[in-house]
C-alpha cells in the first residue's frame, strides 16, 4: 500500500468516525422523537396549533428553530414523522431548511467566531429563514406525490387505528432510526472520501478563489457541501477559511445547513431523489444569489451607518 | 410492519451501533474525536440506543390493532429493486380496507451499509489525522488576515495583564494566539521580539525549512468534532548545537517571537532558546468557545 493511500485509509476513517460519533446520537435523539410522534401524536394536530393561512403558518413553522433548536441531523426524521401525521409538507419543509440556521445556538456561534459582529448574524439567520419560507411558498400547490417519497406521505382518507403503546412507539422509533441511520451513514462515507481525496481547501486553486469575485460564492457553497459541517461550527471554519469577502462567506454558512453530502442521503428518506436536485440547484442559485445581495447591503449601507 | 425477524434483527444492530459508542467513551477514545461537551451525549446515546435494542429483540412484535387490509410495501430491497406484496396475517395491523406503503431496506443491506464501514473504521483509524490529512486542515498555513470585523484592540498592558509567566520570565502564550497574530498587524507589533513559551505536539516543517532547521509546534482546534478541526501551528528555528525534538512529542518550546514573510505571506516564527518534553493533555483539542 502506498503512503498516500495508507494516510487516506487512515484519514478517512478517522473523518467518518469523527462525524458518526457526533452524528449517531443527535438521529437516535431524533428518530425516538419521531417514533413517539408518530404514536401519540393525534393526526391533523397542527391544524389546530398552525395559522390557517398557508403562507403565514410556513412563516410560522420557519421561526419554530427558536423554539425548537435542532440540528441538520436531527430534523430530518423529525419532519418525516411529523409529514405522515398531517404537517402540511411546506411547513415541513420550511422547519427543515430553517431550523439548523435559525435558532440561539448557530447565533451565538456565529456571533462569537465573526467577533460579535450584528451583521453576520443578522444575515446569515435572515436569510436561512427567508429561504426555507421561500422554498416552502414554492411547493405550496404542488402535488405531494411528485416530491414525497410514498412512505413518507400522510395516511390519508381514513381513520386508522394503530395503537398507541409504547411496544408501538418503540416499533416505529427503531424502523425509522435503521433508515434513516443507514443514509447517514451513507451520507458520512461519502463526506469522509471528498474529504480525503478530493477536497483540499489548502490548494491554489482554492486559495486562488479568495480575488474572484464570479467564482468565490458557488465555490464555497460547493465546500460547505462536501465538507458536511454541523450548523453549530461551520462560522469557525468561514470565519477562518481564507480570506473571502462576506458573501461567499454567508453562502457558506446558509448553503451547508441546507443541503451538503450527508443530508443529501438524509433528504432522500423523506424526499424523491428529483425534488432533492431541484431543491439542490434552488438552493444553490437562491443563497448565492441572497449572499452577494447582503454583501452589497453591508458596503453601501450598513457599513457607513455605523459610528 | 416488521416481521418479527427483522425487529429482531435490527435491534441487533441498534445494540451494536449502542455499544460501540459506548466503547469509544468508556475507552476514552472520544477525546480524540469529540468536544468535552458531546461526550455525555455519546454515553447517554449509547445507553439509549442499546435500550432501544433490548427493548426491540424481546419485544419484537406489535401488537395488532384493528387493522386488517392489504398491505402495499414498496421496499427497495437487498436485491436493489421494488416490489408490492401482501404479507401473512402475523404482519397485519388491523381492520381497514385499503393499501398501506411502507418504506425501508432489509436488514442484509443495512448491515452491509452500516456495519462494515464502521468496522473498517475502527480498524484502520489511529485516532489522529496523518500528516497530509492535518496540512489540509491547515498546518502549514498562514492565518487570514483580520479584514472582517476585527476585534477590539489589544495592548501591551492587556497582555501584561492576561498572559501568565514562567520562571525564565517568558510568556506562557496559546500557541493559537502567536499563530493569529501573523493576520492582525496590530497585535503581531505587540508580539514581535517577544519572549513566549508555547506548549504543543512537534511536526515536521515543511516551509522556509531548506537550511534544515526547523520544525513545527501546532496545536488543534475545534468546536463539535474532529471534522471540523483547525491545525494552527508556528515554525521553530533552532540553533545549530540544539537537540530536536521527536515528531509527535509533546514539548515546551521557549524563545523569541517573531514574524516573517514568505510567499507574500506573513508566518509566526520562534527562534528557540529551550525545548523540553511535556505531558500529553487529557485533550489536545483547543476549545474555540
Amino acid at each position: 500500500m502506498t503512503d498516500i493511500t495508507r494516510d487516506q485509509l487512515q484519514d478517512g476513517s478517522y473523518e467518518f468516525l469523527a462525524i458518526f460519533l457526533e452524528g449517531l446520537p443527535f438521529i437516535f435523539l431524533g428518530t425516538l422523537v419521531s417514533g413517539f410522534l408518530g404514536t401519540y401524536l393525534p393526526r391533523n394536530a397542527f391544524e389546530k396549533v398552525l395559522p390557517k393561512n398557508p403562507i403565514l403558518a410556513i412563516m410560522a413553522s420557519g421561526l419554530l428553530g427558536a423554539v425548537f433548536p435542532v440540528c441538520e441531523c436531527a430534523v430530518v426524521p423529525v419532519i418525516r414523522r411529523l409529514v405522515k401525521n398531517g404537517l402540511p409538507v411546506s411547513c415541513a419543509l420550511a422547519y427543515m431548511l430553517a431550523a439548523p440556521i435559525f435558532n440561539p445556538v448557530t447565533a451565538i456561534s456565529t456571533f462569537k467566531a465573526f467577533n460579535d459582529s450584528y451583521f453576520v448574524v443578522g444575515a446569515r439567520l435572515g436569510m436561512g429563514y427567508l429561504i426555507a419560507v421561500l422554498v416552502g411558498i414554492a411547493i405550496l400547490r404542488v402535488a405531494h406525490g411528485r416530491f414525497l417519497k410514498p412512505s413518507a406521505q400522510a395516511e390519508s382518507g381514513h381513520e386508522h387505528h394503530h395503537p398507541r403503546n409504547l411496544n408501538s412507539a418503540m416499533n416505529n422509533s427503531l424502523r425509522d432510526f435503521m433508515d434513516v441511520g443507514l443514509y447517514f451513514t451513507i451520507g458520512v462515507i461519502l463526506t469522509s472520501l471528498l474529504k480525503t481525496t478530493w477536497i483540499d481547501p489548502t490548494t491554489d486553486f482554492w486559495k486562488g478563489l479568495t480575488d474572484n469575485s464570479i467564482l468565490a460564492t458557488p465555490a464555497m457553497m460547493g465546500l460547505a457541501f462536501f465538507l458536511s459541517l454541523c450548523s453549530t461550527s461551520d462560522a469557525f471554519i468561514a470565519a477562518n477559511i481564507g480570506n473571502f469577502s462576506y458573501a461567499p462567506k454567508l453562502a457558506f454558512m446558509v448553503f451547508g445547513p441546507m443541503m451538503d453530502a450527508k443530508l443529501l442521503f438524509l433528504y432522500s428518506t423523506v424526499f424523491r431523489w428529483k425534488f432533492i436536485i431541484i431543491l439542490l440547484a434552488a438552493l444553490f442559485v437562491l443563497t448565492g444569489g441572497l449572499s452577494i445581495l447582503a454583501e452589497t447591503v453591508y458596503e453601501n449601507y450598513w457599513e457607513s451607518a455605523q459610528p | 410492519m416488521m416481521s418479527a425477524l427483522h425487529t429482531r434483527l435490527f435491534g441487533l444492530l441498534a445494540l451494536c451501533w449502542g455499544c460501540a459508542l459506548i466503547y469509544f467513551y468508556h475507552s476514552q477514545r472520544i477525546q480524540d474525536y469529540l468536544a468535552k461537551d458531546f461526550h455525555t451525549l455519546v454515553l447517554a446515546g449509547g445507553i439509549g440506543i442499546i435500550v432501544l435494542g433490548l427493548y426491540s429483540l424481546i419485544n419484537p412484535q406489535e401488537k395488532k390493532s384493528s387493522c386488517d387490509h392489504e398491505h402495499k410495501h414498496d421496499h427497495d430491497d437487498d436485491k436493489g429493486h421494488s416490489h408490492d406484496h401482501d404479507h401473512g396475517e402475523e404482519e397485519h395491523c388491523g381492520d381497514c380496507d385499503h393499501e398501506h406503503e411502507h418504506e425501508g431496506h432489509g436488514p442484509v443491506a443495512t448491515y452491509l451499509l452500516t456495519l462494515v464501514p464502521l468496522i473498517v473504521a475502527m480498524n484502520y483509524t489511529q485516532d489522529k489525522l496523518s500528516n497530509r490529512g492535518m496540512a489540509k486542515k491547515g498546518l502549514y498555513e498562514a492565518p487570514a488576515l483580520n479584514g472582517l470585523d476585527a476585534p477590539a484592540a489589544f495592548t501591551r498592558e492587556d497582555l501584561e495583564k492576561r498572559v501568565p509567566k514562567n520562571e525564565e520570565g517568558e510568556f506562557q502564550l496559546q500557541l493559537f494566539a502567536a499563530y493569529w497574530a501573523a493576520g492582525d498587524r496590530e497585535v503581531q507589533s505587540i508580539y514581535e521580539g517577544l519572549p513566549v513559551e508555547l506548549e504543543g505536539r512537534v511536526a515536521p516543517e515543511k516551509i522556509g525549512n531548506e537550511a534544515g532547521d526547523r520544525m513545527r509546534i501546532f496545536r488543534k482546534i475545534m468546536s463539535c468534532c474532529a471534522a471540523d478541526a483547525q491545525f494552527v501551528g508556528v515554525s521553530m528555528e533552532f540553533p545549530d548545537d540544539a537537540k530536536r525534538p521527536a515528531v509527535d512529542e509533546w514539548v515546551k518550546a521557549s524563545g523569541i517571537l517573531t514574524f516573517e514573510t514568505i510567499d507574500n505571506k506573513i508566518l509566526p516564527l520562534l527562534n528557540v532558546r529551550a525545548v523540553v518534553p511535556t505531558e500529553e493533555p487529557y485533550s489536545e483539542f483547543l476549545l474555540r468557545q
